[in-house]
């Protein structure tokens, strides 16, 4: 089996890169956390990896719109590099403030091949407050996206003050035809949240959580499957174990998402 | 030029803070608006072509997709606007991140003294409005006048073309910075020099303040280094480290204690040495794993063979009752970096609040200067972004409701961290500064944030109280310096760490050069945010974010080039040295010479009088009281009080999950929605250990005896840690202290020999119980001074003081995670018993407060007795034998019942008659008393013989079973059905009172 390596975001209020780094290395790669003000200095050896995860945390303090500024500078600094990266068929995973920051580099939707054009907007919560807790999310199995093939559902927390996506109708419609949207968020069963709070957390359009590229190698979305990389981060888990069940009550966990990412670099 | 960009949403797009404004506005004041827009700005004092103002615009600050945004003023209609800026000085996060952004997309750095301002304005649609009402909203809902300045336009006062204008907030001091020397002719010059300056020394350390400088030998060598009379740099000094905050002169006092009743008199010769130190070094010698304490930044255990952890907890009271958000993100942000600077550092892992305010709803007759709702909005927004944007979780927390904060607000924060046992070969929570090594400050630059700030949280509050100390932290700009610092570390870079809190540099560099003996600062090399200051003040100032860090001219270049690596601003301002003085310069002059011990010794110790009269004298007595027979109506009632139900708004604000080890979460049971007693993390994710953390404040039996209070609220943190599978053989201890004044005065504080008797029963019930349960105490602080003078409706001020608080937090560590358990009863015909004896105590408790009593029971705890039980509930819970554990605390048996099975989804069938206890209780007392070391917990049935066998020889008995359907079902004494309760209307009851918050 071929070594794989993951370059893990970290710097300037990021604060999701330990245990981003931690789900990497449980799925089977090599994780690197590396400075933002690495990853941007000519020669940083982007090539070596195979995964970039853009991480959660506050980039910038989030001062001026989740993910902005963060944007602005990898843009700029390593735009170039990091649409190679994507030509050369590695992949990305954008997560809260990743995703906000990927939607607002234009890596994500990418229609028509283009990666740098921002068509989406991730924006404040309708509740205006920043929310913490977990949501069911019912993947789409007709969705290019290779962190979740073979999942039709999974549970993983949301932690976030901007995560309601938005964009004009078009946008969204394309989103939906192509299969672009991963996962949505979900009631308990797995059928539609239709916008009701708390189990769609933020307003966002059609319930959306999260989204891929066309090619489906760039995966962004707001949960946090790093924060469920051990069957005690399930709020349920206590309730599972009294009733007998164990850790068998979770067939799977956030680290899920990361070993399709490396099952499939090692198929490629 | 400068330059004003305007950014707004889409019209048609919800906006989601003008949202929150309109349900505020009509929530607190009735007032009534139908729509509200908010317009962030950003005022540029910057010269920039049209082509960079394009790209600044395009894109940095207009998202395309749901904004608009405009050099002029944007079109959007209103009845009224409100904007609202920053006062000069006051720290502008958002401005600096956009220099950055600007910076950085234009490939340029701005020229010095040029910046960027932020401010909203709020453009309200409300044909009813009044203008009077429209300052309303304004100065109670938008608008802070310590920190913020607005302005408020009708539409016909609205220039379309002007807008707000161009408002550029900049200081300009226009001032050369001066050091004054100070002629100490007498002892009453010198006084009269404190009283000019604020310094508020204490009458009696001033002789020997003046002792010191006229002595010849010093005389001599001040001489020979060009200095006679002393300086303002040294006299500032002085005052800083001789403060109640820094110094904690009340509790290393000498208390001469007398009980009225008994006559009995003691002097207890501090308090620290006598209740606080002794125990913790006696315990320190039982416990292998107390690695490190009383003398850094925070104390250390042991955590497994290659970690330690690291926890302390701090308030910050004065400033978050002045400037709510402000003072709150300063304390949490402040408080992180206690563990950072423990040992050679620390990584946070953990922090958690305690928030003691004045009724959210009040609407008596004083006017505090923030109503006890805005109060606590405040500040909670503040710990939530000072701890959300730090990346730390905040698991556990707790907020206390009662009329005697009103005069103050407390506000603890705590924080943990974890490092390595080991750093470059060296033990971790070990360090010393030696001379040769560079004084280097990381972190923010110096400004006159926070001068004078530990003087005045060391007075109590009056009208003329100057608002320059408050401050507004920056958790952006500390975590870029933590996760630098903790690189550095982990190559050795670092000798020495401290951080920069109260007293800034001079109690940092002055603390940290005791282990050198001597240093030498150059105050010139401070970067500062503007020009002007004066030495003392770059000496004194509690500008935020800084640590001081001791670095070897070896690791040097390194270290500054991971610094600039993570965008960190840090810079050498001195060395160490082994001369034995403290040695200031600016511009090589000196400006402070004095001997490097002069705060540790030859000050006198602070007395007080302390007179104990026993609840009985002060008239205290049981009420009297028949049982009710709606026990129906009681319980709901019960579950709704403020001091009880639910503040789901809180913890779900809170980001209590990063890092990835969440175990048990603040809200637990079916619908996630219900308190946990205590919260457990991995923080170090490979490993199965986990470390648990819980809080207790009861600070309503201080109104009946502060012994009992003490006892009952560490007896509760140690039975929040064991309810989840804590170890009772692994605990440690942080006490916080939040006293009013204990300084009699006949006019001014007329029971200050009261309160300081209280404090003195305080202390000792806090040995006696962390000696019982053997617990080191890892940290601790105090704040004195909880007190404030409210206007009433004629003019006149009421002095207010706080109920005597201690805020207790408990920290241990779990072996496996795995067997940890929550609340939330998990299965019908589950089992259901209460370990320990309900007495008659509700002296204090929830219950006689619904009806306005006191009484005189208060609670008391057993140790040994209780101690026992623990110790056989935790080998119950490592053998897997119990299915959920509920501690009894606030509220009673009855209250408690009802939370662990709401939690469960499930009900509950129990007879009181078998509830152990003493004799003659009344139903009322058996559901509604306090008594401490009591449990709630469910057990399987083939559990149930094991769980009992283990549980003999302690008060534990089966009451009843959890059942499928969801009703309380409560059978009293002699077998007559008590009340039959649906949960569903105990939880909406729970949660109605703040349920509408988000």
């Amino acid at each position: 089996m071929k070594e794989l390596k993951a370059l893990v975001l970290t710097g300037y209020g990021l604060n999701c890169d330990i245990e981003t780094a931690y789900a990497c290395e449980l799925a089977g790669a090599i994780a690197d956390r590396v400075h933002i003000n690495d990853v941007i200095r000519p020669g940083f050896p982007l090539d070596e990896y195979s995964i970039m995860v853009f991480t959660g945390g506050f980039s910038w303090g989030d001062d001026h719109g989740a993910g902005v500024i963060q944007a602005v500078r990898m843009k700029k600094n390593a735009g170039d590099r990091i649409l190679r990266f994507v030509e050369d068929g590695n992949l990305i995973l954008g997560i809260c403030n990743g995703f906000q920051t990927i939607v607002n580099m234009g890596l994500l939707p990418g229609f028509d091949g283009n990666y740098t054009s921002r068509r989406l907007a991730l924006t404040y919560n309708d509740s205006g407050n920043f929310v913490d807790q977990w949501v069911n999310l019912a993947v789409n199995p007709d969705s290019p996206c290779v962190f979740t093939q073979g999942m039709d559902a999974i549970e993983l927390p949301v932690r976030h003050g901007e995560g309601k996506l938005a964009a004009d109708d078009a946008v969204i419609n394309r989103l939906e035809e192509e299969n672009q949207v991963v996962c949505r968020y979900a009631l308990a069963d797995g059928s539609s949240a239709a916008g009701k709070f708390p189990e769609n957390p933020n307003g966002s359009i059609n319930d959306i959580a999260g989204i891929c590229d066309p090619s489906g190698r760039i995966f962004g979305l707001m949960p946090h499957p790093e924060g469920f990389n051990h069957p005690t981060n399930h709020p349920d888990w206590c309730r599972k174990k009294a009733n007998r069940q164990e850790n068998a009550g979770f067939s799977q966990t956030g680290i899920s998402i990361f070993e399709n990412a490396v099952k499939w670099l090692q198929g490629r | 030029m400068p330059h004003r960009l305007e950014i707004a949403l889409k019209p048609g797009l919800l906006d989601a803070e003008g949202k929150a404004v309109v349900r505020k506005a009509d929530d607190y004041f009735g007032i009534r608006i139908d729509d509200a827009r908010c317009v962030s700005i950003l005022t540029m004092d910057a010269e920039f072509t049209a082509d960079q103002l394009e790209i600044i615009r395009g894109q940095i600050f207009t998202n395309p997709v749901i904004q608009l945004s405009s050099w002029a003023p944007l079109s959007i209609d209103f009845d009224w606007c409100i904007w609202v800026g920053y006062r000069p000085g006051v720290k502008d996060n958002p401005g600096a991140t956009a220099v950055e952004a600007i910076e950085d997309v234009l490939g340029m750095r701005l020229a010095a003294g040029m910046a960027v301002y932020t401010s909203r304005r709020y453009c309200i649609s409300s044909s009813s409005m009044t203008r009077e009402e429209a300052l309303t909203v304004a100065r109670e809902l938008l608008h802070n006048d310590i920190i913020q300045q607005v302005r408020v336009y009708s539409r016909a006062e609205w220039d379309p073309a002007v807008g707000v204008g161009m408002i550029i907030p900049a200081v300009r001091l226009d001032h050369v910075p001066t050091v004054s020397v100070i002629d100490v002719k007498s002892d009453e010059t010198l006084q009269d020099v404190s009283y000019e300056r604020n310094l508020a020394l204490n009458p009696r350390d001033i002789p020997v303040i003046r002792s010191y400088f006229i002595a010849p030998k010093v005389m001599a060598e001040r001489e020979r280094i060009g200095l006679c009379h002393p300086t303002d740099v040294e006299l500032e000094y002085i005052s800083q480290g001789r403060s109640d905050h820094c110094n904690h002169n009340t509790f290393r006092g000498l208390f001469n204690y007398k009980d009225i009743e008994t006559g009995e008199t003691r002097v207890f010769d501090n308090l620290f040495k006598t209740f606080i130190e002794a125990p913790t070094l006696e315990l320190q010698k039982q416990k292998d794993w107390v690695v490190s304490v009383l003398w850094d930044n925070a104390g250390v255990g042991k955590f497994d063979a290659d970690n330690y952890y690291v926890i302390t907890g701090e308030t910050h009271n004065s400033p978050s009752n002045m400037e709510a958000y402000g003072g709150s993100i300063t304390g949490i942000v402040g408080v992180y970096r206690d563990p950072l600077g423990t040992g050679k550092g620390a990584r946070l892992v953990m922090g958690a609040y305690g928030f003691c305010t004045g009724f959210r709803d009040y609407s008596g007759e004083l006017s505090p200067r923030l109503h006890p709702r805005r109060l606590l909005d405040g500040v909670i927004e503040g710990v939530r972004d000072g701890g959300n944007k730090s990346g730390v979780p905040t698991p556990f927390g707790q907020v206390i409701f009662h009329d005697g904060y009103m005069g103050k607000c407390l506000v603890f924060v705590t924080a943990l961290g974890i490092m390595p046992a080991r750093i470059a070969g060296e033990p971790s929570e070990q360090k010393v500064t030696k001379p040769g090594e560079l004084i280097v400050m990381c972190g923010g630059r110096v400004g006159k944030d926070g001068i004078h700030g530990v003087t005045a949280s060391s007075e109590i509050f009056s009208e003329n109280t100057p608002a320059g100390h408050v401050q507004i932290g920056d958790p952006y700009t500390q975590k870029k310096m933590h996760d630098f610092l903790l690189e550095a570390r982990d190559k050795g870079y670092i000798a020495f760490i401290t951080d920069n809190g109260g007293g800034g540099l001079s109690s940092s560099v002055g603390e940290s050069a005791r282990f050198s003996n001597g240093c030498e600062v150059w105050l010139d090399k401070v970067p500062l945010k503007y020009e002007g200051l004066d030495q003392w003040e770059i000496w004194i100032s509690e500008s935020q974010e800084r640590m001081t860090v001791a670095v070897r001219p070896e690791h040097l270049d390194r270290f500054m080039a991971l610094s600039e690596k993570h965008a960190v601003l840090s810079t050498v301002i001195g060395k160490y040295t082994d001369t034995g003085k403290l040695h200031i310069t600016y511009d090589k002059k000196t400006c402070a010479y004095v001997d490097i011990d002069l705060l540790t010794h030859g000050f006198p110790q602070w007395e007080f009088v302390a007179e104990w009269v026993p609840p009985e004298l002060r008239g205290l007595s049981e009420p009297v009281l028949s049982s009710p027979n709606d026990y129906r109506s009681l319980l709901i009632d019960m579950m709704g009080r403020p001091n009880i139900c639910s503040r789901q708004w809180i913890t779900r604000q809170y980001d209590h999950e990063v890092q990835g080890g969440s175990v048990i979460k603040p809200l637990v049971g079916k619908d996630r929605d219900v308190n946990s007693d205590a919260a457990v993390i991995r923080p170090v994710l490979g490993s199965s250990c986990g470390l648990v953390f819980s809080q207790a404040a009861i600070p309503f039996y201080s109104a009946i005896d502060a012994y009992h209070m003490t006892a009952c609220t560490i007896d509760e943190a140690v039975r929040r840690l064991i309810a989840v599978g804590g170890d009772p053989d692994h605990i440690g201890g942080v006490d916080n202290f939040c006293w009013p004044s204990i300084v009699y005065d006949e006019k001014s504080n007329p029971d200050g020999k009261f309160k300081a008797a209280q404090l003195v029963r305080s202390c000792r019930a806090l040995y006696d119980l962390c000696m019982a349960y053997k617990i080191p105490l890892l940290s601790g602080k105090d704040s004195m001074y909880v007190d404030g003078h409210l206007p009433g409706p004629y003019g006149e001020r009421h002095g207010i003081s706080a109920l005597e608080t201690l805020q207790f937090s408990a920290t241990g560590v779990i072996k496996d995670v795995n067997k940890c358990i929550t609340m939330d009863v998990k299965k019908s015909g589950d089992l259901v018993y209460v370990i320990g004896e309900t007495k008659d105590e509700l002296g204090g408790s929830e219950y006689y407060d619904r009806f306005g009593y006191i009484g005189a029971n208060v609670p008391m705890v057993v140790p040994d007795i209780f101690f026992a039980a623990y110790n056989k509930l935790a080998t119950a819970v490592r053998e897997g034998l119990t299915a959920s554990i509920r501690g009894i605390y606030r509220g009673g048996l009855g209250v408690h019942l009802a939370m662990s099975a709401m939690a469960g989804g499930l009900g509950m069938a129990v007879d009181l008659e078998k509830v152990p206890a003493s004799t003659g209780l009344s139903n009322d007392h058996l559901l509604f008393s306090e008594s401490a070391g009591r449990f709630i917990v469910s057990v399987a049935h083939e559990n149930a013989a094991r769980f009992e066998e283990l549980l003999a020889d302690t008060a534990t008995a089966c009451i009843g079973r959890v059942t499928e359907l969801p009703v309380l079902d409560i059978t009293g004494i002699g077998g007559k059905s008590l009340c039959s309760v649906e949960m569903a209307e105990l939880k909406q009851a729970w949660k109605k009172p703040f349920g509408g918050l988000i």
